[in-house]
């Protein structure tokens, strides 16, 4: 990108070093305008989808039709409000938590590959590098926990530390067999083994079938979702490991569960159903690519959302039961099963 | 392990079957109102802020004395033919809109309206005063003879 | 979920240097500013990590000495004191309240006679109150385990009940509609074509919640085998309605004791049978209750297609009412359970003494029995499905 900056005109006279610097955060801003436009619109289907789930229209008047403005008179509301600080909170660790949570998802779309050449780093280790960084996510829940100093928040934190931990095993094993076919963790070329037809897509090849439901349901878990939302459980935790937080230090866990969201659903869709490739060949130009990525990766959200208005949630220990005995052995023998079949085949 | 499987299934089965009815009131029109575009039609029985009309009010305090909260204030100055009523004021802060006052009423001139939004910044603002200067009281057998004298 | 680690120092591996690992138990408060305490209920509670170890629940946030003002207010006055009691089922309290004046006038030598009419109505819009309350019931019993969708749903049929009511009554939540020896208005014309139209609606919606919660596999194993009691706990603690009904014991007032007409009508009394679980446990009071919404909703039924033509609504009764020097005790069978008034006449035209029996508070105390040794989250799904009303535990 510091290419691309140095041929501009105004700038050409610049050294290198600086010319990095203004890439890498120009670069930045970008992924943190997309993401906080993108949550707020999240936010926004979240409460309409809702709203008519529940027979009632959610919010309709601010910003003209159906109240799409409504999440951004909301964070202006947020940033406005009075931060109150818990007074014997661990004020480094109280201050930090937001910025760790929301840090864990915008560290993710650096990788998201939203087209071939629409990519903020093509990492080879990409897949990795998005495990890695959306665990990230629960330091800052662990230290949002123990910081409120309060001990509801203390409950959601560590219950946010058991369930994010565990259900990283099942997410990663479900994604190994795609990785053992592409023979890599490069998200683009991932995608790249399902050019074509869509019966490329990995959805539809049976012996990935059983991966993406685990995947699909680890990745509630891992975003805290319900049935999986136990670190907030509005009605048992009063409201979990943010129940101290106001004003804008609440918007960026809020964003940040948002964004998380999305790179979630991203990830299943770079993996399991074809990334950019919309399945017909003839439609695959390369203009129509991002909107494709980012249509099919609103569609998995939207399922999320979906699920969020349909479901209870389970208990703590159902939580690890569906984990530790379900999960992990279906999803280590799917994994056996699919180095068996492929060694065999070949 | 049947079990196991047989749960796995059922969990799907019923997930599904739940998402199949949320997907539906998905497409369904909600059953809310916009409220303040939209308002309810209210029913004729429809118990809103009590009223009084106070030129049919005999200022029998029946209705004082009805009122479980006491509520009804009214005060009268003089005896026999100089009584006046110099105030009649409903307080709405502890008003419950039970209507026993409008039972005992003898002119049926304490109703209960149809009005139910009166918010005020100040408590004391629900005080309603429904007289201001001193009112002779109603006299319906006086009414009802000058009525017929008319007739 | 009976065995609770007791509370003691955990000893580290073998090692000079290690000590030992101190752990404490957590004493919190849950409530009165707790969701899942359907109010301000408090409980304080002693947990061992996830585990509860120990329920207090503290009672008074709510208290507005009820039974003192009776003392002060005439026997029709404090009718509308009663429906702050349970004021999710605002009428059948009224209703209670109305029996225990009628039948202290009856044991004290005066006649009451009701109008057929009236006690008609009576039913009607009795039950169609203890489909609302079992519907509210039903609704925050889904949030408290996390699914929110049911309770907007169950909003919705419960406001179809409230637009019946505010036709008859004229208003949404604080009826005082019975009165002392019938009901104060007749159903009018429109309110009536709007029960028989809830009457062809209300099963389909029944089903609808049954298949979306009820049948849901992460709701039953929630609630399966969850806050077990007893049938002779139960009965111990002087629990009453869906509570005892839930623990297998068939006790309904409306049968075992029958009060105003409910002889003439033909309803099951639904008891827990421990079908996904244990008999007693979450899930069994939970589908008692919607059992009891279709049995309701039968008894509504009968009730409209036997409903004399409109007449009088009220026994003749005297404008200023006295009761005798005297006592009676009346109880009936409200939603939440087994509702009574005792009151004592002095003779005048104010109670001496009025004693509320009220359900939910014999309901509420099981919990510190039924508490100890679940998890919080099990905890919150217990008092779920004890259905607590704070108004009439306080009074």
């Amino acid at each position: 990108m510091h290419e691309t900056l140095s041929n501009l005109p105004l700038l050409s006279g610049l050294p290198a070093q600086v010319l990095v610097v203004l890439a890498m955060v120009s670069a930045g801003g970008i992924i943190l305008g997309c993401i906080a436009v993108g949550g707020m619109f999240f936010i926004w289907s979240e409460r309409k989808v809702a709203g008519y789930i529940q027979s009632r229209y959610g919010p309709m008047y601010v910003g003209g039709w159906h109240g799409v403005l409504q999440s951004l008179a909301d964070g202006v509301k947020l940033l406005l409000k009075e931060d109150i600080w818990p007074e014997k909170a661990d004020k480094p660790l109280w201050r930090m938590a937001p910025l760790l949570v929301f840090l864990g998802a915008f560290l993710s779309f650096v990788v998201l590959p939203f087209g071939p050449n629409f990519v903020g780093a093509n990492l080879d280790i990409g897949l990795f590098y998005v495990m890695a960084t959306s665990s990230l996510v629960v330091m800052g829940v662990i230290s949002a926990g123990w910081g409120s100093n309060n001990k509801w928040a203390l409950y959601g934190a560590l219950r946010g530390a058991a369930q994010v931990i565990s259900y990283e095993i099942p997410l990663g094993l479900a994604l190994l067999p795609v990785v053992m076919s592409t023979g890599s963790l490069n998200l683009g070329t991932i995608i790249q083994a399902q050019a074509g037809w869509i019966h490329n897509w990995h959805l539809l090849n049976p012996l990935f079938f059983v991966s993406f439901w685990i995947y699909v349901i680890s990745s509630l878990a891992e975003v805290n979702r319900v049935p999986f939302d136990l670190p907030e459980t509005e009605s048992e935790l009063v409201s979990g490991y943010h129940t101290e937080y106001t004003g804008m230090k609440f918007a960026f866990f809020f964003l940040g569960e948002y964004a998380d969201m999305f790179v979630v659903s991203a990830i299943g869709v770079t993996v399991f159903l074809g990334g950019w490739y919309s399945g017909i060949p003839a439609l695959d130009v390369p203009a129509l690519f991002p909107l494709i990525f980012i249509l099919k990766s609103f569609f998995l959200v939207f399922v999320q959302i979906w699920l969020r208005w349909t479901l209870p949630r389970l208990r703590v220990d159902q939580l690890m039961y569906v984990c530790w005995k379900v999960f992990i052995p279906i999803a280590l023998a799917n994994l056996l099963l699919y180095g068996v079949i492929r060694t065999v085949l070949s | 392990m049947v079990k196991f499987v047989t749960d796995i299934w059922d969990t799907f089965s019923t997930v599904f079957k739940g998402m199949g009815i949320t997907a539906r009131y998905m497409r369904k029109k909600p059953v809310t109102q916009q409220f303040p575009e939209e308002r309810w039609a209210l029913p004729d029985r429809f118990r809103g802020f009590v009223h009084n009309d106070v030129p049919r009010c005999t200022s029998c305090t029946l209705c004082a004395k009805a009122c479980p909260v006491d509520c009804i204030y009214i005060e009268m100055e003089g005896k026999g033919k100089d009584r006046r009523m110099t105030r009649f004021a409903i307080d709405y802060n502890k008003c419950i809109w039970c209507s026993l006052c409008t039972e005992p009423c003898p002119t049926n001139c304490i109703t209960m309206s149809h009005d139910y939004d009166h918010s005020v910044y100040l408590r004391e603002k629900l005080v309603y005063e429904f007289v201001g200067d001193p009112v002779i009281p109603f006299k319906p057998k006086k009414a009802a003879r000058e009525e017929e004298a008319e007739a | 979920m009976t065995d609770v680690r007791p509370h003691q120092d955990i000893a580290t591996p073998a090692g000079d240097i290690a000590k030992p690992i101190k752990s404490e138990l957590l004493h919190i408060n849950m409530g009165p500013q707790h969701p899942s305490t359907h109010g301000v209920l408090r409980l304080f509670i002693t947990t061992d990590g996830e585990m509860v170890t120990k329920v207090v629940p503290y009672l008074g946030y709510l208290h507005r000495c009820a039974e003192k003002i009776a003392e002060g207010n005439t026997y029709h006055q404090y009718i509308i004191y009663t429906d702050r009691m349970d004021y999710l089922a605002a009428m059948n309290c009224n209703w209670t309240y109305c029996l225990a004046v009628e039948n202290t006038l009856r044991s004290l030598g005066v006649e009451v006679e009701i109008p057929e009419y009236a006690e008609y109505v009576r039913v009607i819009i009795g039950e169609l109150n203890r489909i609302a309350s079992h519907l509210i019931a039903f609704g925050t019993y889904g949030l408290d385990i996390g699914a929110m969708t049911p309770f907007f749903h169950a909003l919705r049929e419960r406001e179809a009940i409230l637009n019946i009511f505010e036709k008859v009554c004229g208003a949404r939540l604080m009826y005082s509609y019975y009165d002392v020896g019938g009901v104060k208005w007749d159903i009018p014309d429109d309110a009536m074509d709007e029960i028989k139209l809830f009457i062809d609606l209300f099963p389909a919606k029944l089903d609808e919640y049954n298949e979306l919660l009820t049948g849901n596999k992460i709701f039953v194993e929630r609630t399966a085998n969850v806050g077990v009691l007893d049938a002779a706990t139960c009965i111990d603690y002087g629990c009453t309605g869906p509570v005892l009904r839930g623990s297998g014991v068939k006790h309904d007032l409306r049968k075992d004791d029958p009060y105003s007409i409910y002889d003439r009508f033909d309803f099951d009394i639904p008891v827990g049978t421990g079908t996904v679980g244990t008999v007693g446990d979450c899930w069994d009071r939970y589908h008692v209750r919607m059992l009891e919404m279709y049995e309701s909703w039968r008894i509504i039924q009968q009730a409209v297609d036997r409903i004399p033509p409109r007449g009088e609504v009220m026994a003749k009764m005297p404008k200023n009412l006295k009761v005798p020097p005297g006592q009676g005790y009346y109880r009936a069978e409200n939603p939440k359970g087994e509702m009574g008034f005792y009151i004592i006449s002095d003779g005048g035209t104010v109670p001496f003494r009025c004693k509320t029996r009220s359900p939910a508070f014999h309901n509420l105390h099981i919990i510190e029995h039924v508490g100890k040794g679940q998890m919080i989250s099990d905890l919150c799904a217990t008092i779920g499905s004890l259905d607590l009303v704070l108004g009439e535990i306080d009074r």
